[in-house]
């Protein structure tokens, strides 16, 4: 039993880190009943301000009655009487019923919880009628300006001892038991946290009650990976459907089968953006390589939903639409594949990609298959050729230009389109969105970012 | 006694064995009264005026049947008062009575067809102290209305009746020669009937009696710094069984022991100050610039501690205490009326309590933790309750008179007593939200009127008041055929004397730290009062 301890840990939190130690931090660091904590550090208080007056500082729980003269009891509605100040019975149709008021209004017991500090122990006790109990509610080293504070040390328990099951060490703390617990079981597959620090969850625990997993930082957690790394996640899709396959789809609660239609739109726009060049650019072998090398099987659950065939398929190319026709996907992935033999010698292969020179079998299949709610759609950025001659710099760079012209039916069409600009060194050089393709392949994460942030925020705490 | 208790604590460690403390279990069956159609069976075209017949043809004949036994071969001067079906049925000095919907115009009332003709939308205006204008009192002005018209009444019972849009009430009086009804006496459909205990229960579930406790509280007001969290973690302690006596011996005088509390009800405004509104005026400036609008919406401004500090909260008593949280206006719910639970996935941690959502048609077992409508209605240890967060209280006295002494409104104890009125009022005329919707937003039915009470409940709370107060009412004795009055004493009272309703006003906790238990038996209440002592601190 770690009774024997308490001093000692008192004296390092209380007297050398200078901490508050409220009875309850104290019974779960020590994992000892309230009581006995209470009773702690009663004794240890006593015994330092004995060899040290004034050492420790304490404050106190007093419970109890408190004296009914007190004006805020009296305006608590325990004071007058209902029928009787003087307020006249307004309505007529009411008044044959409150016969029991009075009595009523006199029997409420108003018992009272009273934090108070050590040095107003004394003035609090004078106020009191009858005292039930009181206990040390926590010691400190110096006398408390803001008993405020106190609340944050209660938090920072329990984001120490988040890990531990009310349940299973509610005993041991004194905690009363409700008899008739229930806590959801089954009806969603566990799904790990992705554990910013305090939440680790043992091992046994997650296995005896998956639902225990839900701790707080999961969803952001689960955001911030998905928007971290789009597209490991939608290529290792098939993989964890295999292994999850035990699972029963159907038991998914419903809060988390509705999303994965719309996070598929979501990450589309990143992938759109960033993780296609990453791909084309860094020329990775195949996308079955990068499937198998990136196992994150955790935040994949979370998709897993109604994954079929048809998604993985779809999500092998996150860009295409979901309402894409099977043929149009096959030019696609013709297309992808020249792509990629003209990325081997061409590094400016992506502008092409929207150029007119392009086998174009499907007419452009991503204006088709745009989600409503995407932004638009992110332009290739522009290019530029730089010559650096005598120590000047030159060149010209591809910028995208709007044109409004007038089609056939008379209505005005807006169209932005490449064009070559050139430019020297007095004209300041447009901010460098995208680094030298060297370096492309290390990038794409960073370039993420900026979608990362803002999902993130959307959850993110203050 | 109280020396023993005192040192319990205060002494050196012992080597005393502590036995588990289990708390009473709970029986507990919650009525879908308030809860909307899902999904798209949910539709907002509908007009709001279905409502209001609804309503009437709900109540009239429980208040014609009470006008009749009242008003039946009642006669002034030797003229019988005549029972009119219609309001525009009424004929000019004619003694008679007729039953309708109380409709008030008043001259601070917010009115649709204004907005409409000024151009001026507000989404919810700013709420008034009370709709009536203090120095015009001529100003407002009652009718009665049903489906054929309305007709304005007049008299002076009703400066001293409460009254407010939407209760239906029976007029007795004559028409005069303005047109106007002069009202001698009014009658209102009075209780429903109450459901004896344990009725839905079946009789099984009526055991020996168990010393419970049900405990009330509302407005926690959760703001997420933690200057207003003190008397809450008093509050979680306490739950949690940490505060006082454990042992036994606890006398009448100290706080009730907490393993007795049954059931916590959270009746509304749990979260505190809006979450969105507040970020932006208060740290807005500190925190650094956000980032570009992503599908039109500022995430920097939504300000989640207020949610996840009540999430914790929630989560760190519901392994002890099975709760019904009930959405309040601040809450993070729908607005109008009524409103629905707020939804579990804003409680991570503390939904792993919830019921299973929900499969298919089939009615589930409530769970340990329920976000509840407001208002709610349900059997908490047999008992029936009905309760919402406050705002048809709220509404309802701005329709009333109440600066009539002094000229200041809304303080006091005269406020307090106006409030528990009201509550009583609402019982009476059977409509737990009157002002709905003409004042009160509320969702347009079209088949049913939920706020009109089928039953009369046991006890009737409304969260979110000033002041915490209480009352007992009792209905009138039902009818008994034999109508001797030895049986009237009797000796079992559930079934041979009338309804009485415990009317709970529930004050805020965060202003005032307190918490509200009710005894399941005697439906006694006792409160228990949180906070710091005021010490020499805090008077420098």
């Amino acid at each position: 039993m770690a009774v024997a301890d308490y001093k000692t840990y008192l004296a390092e939190n209380v007297l050398n880190e200078r901490r508050t130690v409220t009875y309850r931090s104290l019974g779960r660091a020590l994992r000892v009943h309230v009581t006995l904590a209470k009773q702690m550090l009663y004794d240890f208080h006593h015994s330092e301000n004995n060899k040290k007056p004034n050492s420790v500082n304490a404050t106190y729980i007093v419970t109890g009655m408190q004296k009914a003269p007190d004006s805020t009891s009296a305006t608590n509605g325990a004071g007058d009487s209902f029928d009787s100040n003087g307020i006249p019975q307004s309505s007529p149709y009411i008044s044959s019923s409150m016969p029991n008021q009075d009595t009523a209004e006199d029997d409420i017991a108003i018992s009272s919880v009273l934090l108070v500090r050590e040095e107003d122990l004394e003035d609090a006790k004078s106020t009191f009628q009858y005292i039930a109990s009181i206990h040390v509610y926590s010691l400190q080293a110096a006398v408390l300006q803001d008993l405020n504070v106190l609340t944050d040390v209660n938090v920072e328990m329990m984001a120490n001892h988040a890990q531990e099951d009310p349940l299973e060490h509610g005993k041991t703390w004194g905690m009363i038991q409700g008899k008739n617990v229930r806590r959801r079981t089954g009806g969603r597959p566990p799904v790990p946290a992705p554990t910013p620090a305090p939440a680790t969850s043992t091992t046994t625990i997650q296995a005896k009650r998956p639902i225990k997993m839900e701790e707080k930082p999961e969803p952001k957690a689960e955001t911030e990976e998905e928007a971290a790394k789009p597209k490991p996640e939608q290529k290792s899709k098939p993989e964890p459907a295999v292994k999850r396959d035990d699972t029963p789809a159907s038991s998914k609660p419903t809060e988390k089968t509705a999303p994965p239609k719309q996070k598929g739109s979501i990450f589309s726009s990143f992938a759109k953006a960033k993780p296609k060049q990453k791909k084309e650019e860094s020329a990775t072998p195949t996308t079955p390589a990068v499937e198998s090398a990136t196992p994150s099987g955790a935040e994949d659950a979370v998709f897993l939903g109604d994954a079929s065939d048809e998604d993985e398929e779809q999500e092998l190319f996150p860009d295409s639409g979901k309402s894409e026709p099977s043929g149009t996907r096959e030019t696609r992935k013709e297309r992808e594949e020249k792509l990629k033999k003209m990325m081997e010698d061409d590094g400016m292969f992506y502008f092409y990609y929207e150029d007119e020179e392009m086998p174009d079998a499907a007419p452009s299949p991503e204006e088709e298959s745009k989600p409503i709610d995407e932004p638009p759609p992110k332009q290739p950025e522009p290019k530029e050729e730089v010559t650096v001659r005598g120590g000047r710099r030159r060149g010209r760079r591809q910028i995208m230009k709007k044109k409004t012209v007038k089609d056939d039916e008379g209505y005005l069409v807006t169209v932005e389109e490449p064009s070559w600009e050139s430019f020297s060194e007095d004209e300041p050089a447009p901010p460098p969105k995208k680094k030298p393709t060297v370096s492309a392949a290390g990038k794409a994460k960073p370039a993420a970012k900026p979608g990362q942030g803002n999902i993130m925020s959307f959850f993110s705490k203050k | 006694m109280t020396g023993s208790n005192t040192n319990e604590f205060l002494r050196p460690p012992s080597e005393q064995e502590f036995d588990p403390v289990c708390r009473e279990s709970s029986h507990y069956n919650p009525l879908d009264t308030f809860r909307l159609p899902s999904g798209q069976d949910r539709h907002y075209k509908q007009q709001y005026g279905d409502m209001y017949f609804l309503r009437l043809a709900k109540l009239k004949p429980a208040v014609e049947e009470i006008a009749v036994e009242a008003w039946e071969g009642f006669s002034i001067a030797g003229e019988h008062a005549r029972r009119v079906e219609r309001v525009l049925d009424v004929r000019q000095g004619e003694l008679c009575w007729v039953a309708g919907t109380i409709y008030m115009d008043m001259p601070l009332k917010p009115n649709i067809l204004d907005d409409l003709t000024k151009e001026n939308y507000t989404l919810a205006p700013p709420p008034r102290p009370t709709y009536q204008d203090p120095s015009h009192p001529e100003l407002t002005q009652i009718m009665l209305e049903d489906e054929s018209g309305r007709l304005r009444l007049t008299g002076s019972l009703l400066r001293s009746a409460q009254l407010c849009t939407g209760a239906i009430i029976a007029v007795l009086g004559t028409e005069n020669s303005d047109g106007d009804f002069e009202v001698i006496d009014i009658k209102v459909p009075d209780l429903a009937r109450q459901p004896r205990r344990w009725e839905r229960d079946g009789v099984d579930a009526q055991k020996e009696p168990s010393k419970g406790k049900i405990a009330f509280v509302s407005g926690l007001g959760i703001t997420g710094t933690s200057s207003d969290t003190l008397a809450l973690e008093l509050l979680t302690d306490y739950l949690l069984g940490y505060t006082g006596s454990t042992s036994a011996g606890s006398s009448g005088d100290a706080p009730p022991d907490a393993s007795a509390i049954t059931r916590l009800v959270i009746a509304g405004n749990s979260v505190g100050a809006s979450m969105t509104v507040d970020a932006n005026a208060d740290n807005g400036a500190a925190k650094k610039k956000s980032g570009p609008k992503k599908y039109g919406y500022d995430a920097s401004a939504y300000n989640a501690s207020p949610i996840t500090r009540l999430d914790s909260f929630l989560a760190e008593i519901l392994p002890t205490i099975p709760i019904t949280l009930m959405a309040g206006q601040s809450d993070p719910a729908n607005f109008s009326l009524p409103q629905q639970g707020i939804h579990r996935a804003m409680f991570p941690q503390a939904r792993a309590y919830c019921a299973p959502p929900p499969a298919g048609e089939e009615k589930q077992e409530p769970g340990w933790f329920d976000s509840v409508t407001n208002p709610w209605e349900g059997d908490v240890e047999g008992w029936r309750l009905w309760g919402s967060s406050g705002q048809n209280v709220d509404d309802a006295l701005r329709y009333l008179n109440l600066a009539d002494d002094q000229g200041n409104v809304g303080d006091g104890d005269g406020d307090m007593e106006a409030r528990i009125r009201v509550m009583e009022a609402m019982l009476r005329w059977r409509c737990g939200v009157p002002t709905a919707p003409d004042t009160i937003w509320s969702y347009p039915f079209q088949t049913h009127d939920p706020f009109v009470m089928q039953s009369c409940p046991h006890i009737f709370f409304a969260g979110n008041q000033p002041r915490f107060k209480t009352a007992v009412i009792e209905g009138d004795s039902p009818l008994r055929l034999n109508g001797a009055d030895t049986e009237m004493t009797g000796t079992d009272d559930n079934n041979t004397s009338g309804p009485h309703v415990r009317l709970l006003s529930i004050p805020k906790f965060n202003e005032t730290g307190e918490l509200v238990l009710v005894d399941t038996e005697t439906l006694e209440v006792e409160v228990v009062k949180f906070g710091a002592f005021a010490g020499q601190q805090e008077k420098q």
